[in-house]
C-alpha cells in the first residue's frame, strides 16, 4: 500500500514537472506569436528595413543570418569528422580518446559572450578584419563543433564491431574501412548534429555582435575585410534595448517569430530521421 | 602426399598471461573441408583468425611460432595483411549486413578494392550469388535492403560476398550456429560444393556436422591440438 502510494506521487511530480516545462514553451511561443504574427508579411521578408527597423521589413537580417549559419556549418563540418574519425579509428588509448571528448565538452561550455571577445582580439584586431561576417562565421563554427563532434562520435561507436571485422575479413585496408563504413554513418551525425547546432547558435548574439554583425547599412557582402551583415538577433536586440516606438515593437516581435521559426524547422528536421530510427527499432 | 596450403608450425598465441594457443602445430592440405572441433574456449577460432591475420586486429595479443601459406611465412614483414584477407577470406558466426541494397553487399569487397570494373559489377554480383546458391531466390530483387533477407539467406549473402573477391581459402566459423536447420543443410550441402575448388576451414562445435562435412577434423582443448581424424582417409 505504502509503495502504491509513493508509486503514484513520484509519476504526479514527474507529470508536473513535464508540464511546468511544456507550458513555459508554450507561454514562450503563444506571447511571440500573438505580439509577432500581425508583422508577418511577404513584404516583411521581402524588403528591407527602413527608418531604423519602425518600417520595411528584414530581407537583409534573414540573409546574414543564413551567412552566418551556412558559413558556420561549412567551416565545421570537415573539422568535426576529422575529429571524430581520429576519436573513433585511429586514437587507440582510452584515456587519449577521453581528452578529446573532455576538451569538447569544455568548448561546448564556455560562454558565447567568451567566443565574442576571442573574435574580437583575433579576427577583428589581430587579422584586422574588422566586422566581418566571416568572423562570426567562424566563431559560430566554434561553438557548433562540441555538438556537431559529440553526434558524430556517437555515430562512429554505434557501428557494430562486426562490420569492421567483416570489411577487414574481405581484405579492405583501414582507409578504405573508413571509406566504406565510417564516412558514410559519419554524415548521418553530422547532419542531425549540425541541425541541433545550428538551431541553438543561429540566435546567438553575444559571439556576433562585436565581430560580424551591425545594426544598419549593410547588404550582402563583397568581402571578407570589413564587410559586416545584419542578422536576426542582433535586430532584436537592438529593438528591445533601444526602441520606443510602438511600430518597432510589432517589427521586433515579427522579427522574434522569425528566428523562432527558423530554430523550429532545424530542430524538427533534426527530428525525423530520429523518430524514423525509433520505429524501425521498434518494428525489429 | 601434396604440398599443403596451410603448415602451422608450433604456433602459440597469448593475451597477457593467458594461454590461448600453445604450440600448434599441423597441416592442412589443398582443397577439401578442414574440420576444427572443440569445445568452447579451446582456441579453435583463435587459430581460424591466425590463417588471415585477424588477430593483429585484437589488441594485446602475441603471436609466436610460425603459419606458411603456400609455403611462405604469414608473420612476416613483408606480407600485407589486407592483400592476404582477400585471398583468405572469412565467413562470420553471425552474418553481418552493411547497410545497403543486396547488391551493394555482395559487391561490397570488390567494389572497394577497385580489382573490378564499375560496369563489370553485376555479372561478378551474379556469378558469386550463383555460386551461394542465392542468385534465385534474390535475382528479382537485388536493389531491395539486405536486411530484407531471412537469417540463413543473409549467411548465404555473405559467403557471396567473399566469393566475389575470389579467395583461395575460406575460413567459416561457426557459420551454421545461427541458423535454423533447413538453412543449416543449406549451408552445408553449399560448403561440400564449394570445397571442390577452394580450400575451406570449418570451425564448429558439432560432431555430426564435422563428420558431415569434413574431410579431416583437428579437435583442440584448451589451445592444445589433441588429435587429427582423417574422414576422407581411414585413419591419418
Amino acid at each position: 500500500m505504502k509503495r502504491k502510494i509513493i508509486d503514484h506521487l513520484f509519476r504526479a511530480i514527474t507529470a508536473l514537472c513535464a508540464l511546468v516545462a511544456a507550458s513555459v514553451l508554450a507561454v514562450i511561443i503563444g506571447a511571440i506569436w500573438r505580439k509577432g504574427a500581425s508583422a508577418m508579411s511577404w513584404e516583411f521578408f521581402t524588403v528591407q528595413m527602413k527608418e531604423a527597423g519602425v518600417s520595411g521589413g528584414i530581407l537583409y537580417h534573414i540573409a546574414g543570418t543564413a551567412i552566418l549559419i551556412l558559413t558556420a556549418f561549412l567551416a565545421c563540418a570537415p573539422v568535426a569528422i576529422s575529429i571524430g574519425l581520429v576519436h573513433g579509428v585511429y586514437l587507440k588509448r582510452e584515456h587519449t580518446r577521453r581528452a578529446v571528448m573532455l576538451v569538447l565538452y569544455i568548448l561546448n561550455g564556455v560562454p558565447a559572450i567568451l567566443f565574442g571577445i576571442f573574435g574580437m582580439m583575433v579576427f577583428v584586431q589581430y587579422l584586422g578584419w574588422g566586422k566581418s561576417w566571416l568572423s562570426g562565421g567562424l566563431l559560430l563554427a566554434l561553438m557548433l563543433l562540441p555538438t556537431v563532434t559529440v553526434a558524430i562520435v556517437a555515430r562512429i561507436e554505434g557501428i557494430p564491431r562486426g562490420q569492421i571485422e567483416a570489411a577487414a575479413g574481405l581484405g579492405l585496408r583501414q582507409s578504405q574501412i573508413v571509406h566504406a563504413i565510417y564516412l558514410p554513418r559519419s554524415f548521418g551525425g553530422l547532419i542531425t548534429g549540425s541541425l541541433v547546432g545550428l538551431a541553438r547558435v543561429a540566435g546567438e548574439t553575444a559571439p556576433i555582435m562585436f565581430t560580424a554583425t551591425i545594426f544598419a547599412g549593410a547588404t550582402l557582402p563583397t568581402g571578407i575585410k570589413e564587410s559586416p551583415v545584419l542578422s536576426l538577433p542582433y535586430h532584436i536586440f537592438i529593438l528591445a534595448q533601444d526602441s520606443f516606438d510602438p511600430a518597432a515593437g510589432s517589427k521586433l516581435w515579427g522579427t522574434a517569430l522569425t528566428l523562432l521559426l527558423l530554430v523550429f524547422a532545424f530542430s524538427i528536421i533534426a527530428l525525423i530521421p530520429r523518430l524514423k530510427s525509433a520505429v524501425a527499432q521498434h518494428h525489429d | 602426399m601434396t604440398k599443403p596450403i596451410l603448415h602451422v608450425r608450433n604456433l602459440s598465441v597469448h593475451s597477457g598471461r593467458r594461454t590461448l594457443l600453445d604450440s600448434v602445430s599441423l597441416e592442412i592440405p589443398h582443397g577439401g573441408v578442414f574440420g576444427l572441433i572443440g569445445p568452447s574456449g579451446a582456441g579453435k577460432s583463435t587459430l581460424l583468425k591466425s590463417f588471415n591475420r585477424m588477430l593483429d586486429l585484437t589488441p594485446g595479443l602475441r603471436v609466436s611460432g610460425q603459419v606458411d601459406f603456400h609455403g611462405s611465412p604469414l608473420y612476416h614483414r613483408s606480407v600485407d595483411p589486407d592483400a592476404l584477407r582477400a585471398r583468405i577470406g572469412m565467413l562470420f558466426q553471425q552474418p553481418v549486413i552493411f547497410p545497403g541494397s543486396i547488391f551493394a553487399n555482395v559487391t561490397f569487397g570488390v567494389r572497394h578494392h577497385g580489382t573490378v570494373r564499375r560496369r563489370d559489377l553485376p555479372q561478378v554480383a551474379e556469378r558469386a550469388l550463383r555460386d551461394a546458391c542465392l542468385w534465385e531466390e534474390v535475382k528479382d530483387r537485388l536493389q531491395l535492403p539486405a536486411t530484407t533477407l531471412s537469417i540463413g539467406q543473409q549467411q548465404r549473402l555473405c559467403l557471396a560476398r567473399t566469393l566475389a573477391c575470389s579467395p583461395e581459402v575460406i575460413l567459416m566459423d561457426e557459420p551454421t550456429s545461427a541458423l535454423d536447420p533447413r538453412s543449416t543443410a543449406a549451408v552445408e550441402e553449399l560448403i561440400g560444393c564449394l570445397a571442390k575448388a577452394i580450400t575451406i576451414i570449418l570451425v564448429t562445435h558439432n560432431h555430426a556436422q564435422a563428420a558431415k562435412v569434413c574431410g579431416r577434423v583437428a579437435s583442440l582443448s584448451s589451445g592444445k591440438l589433441e588429435k587429427i581424424r582423417g574422414f576422407d582417409l581411414e585413419k591419418v
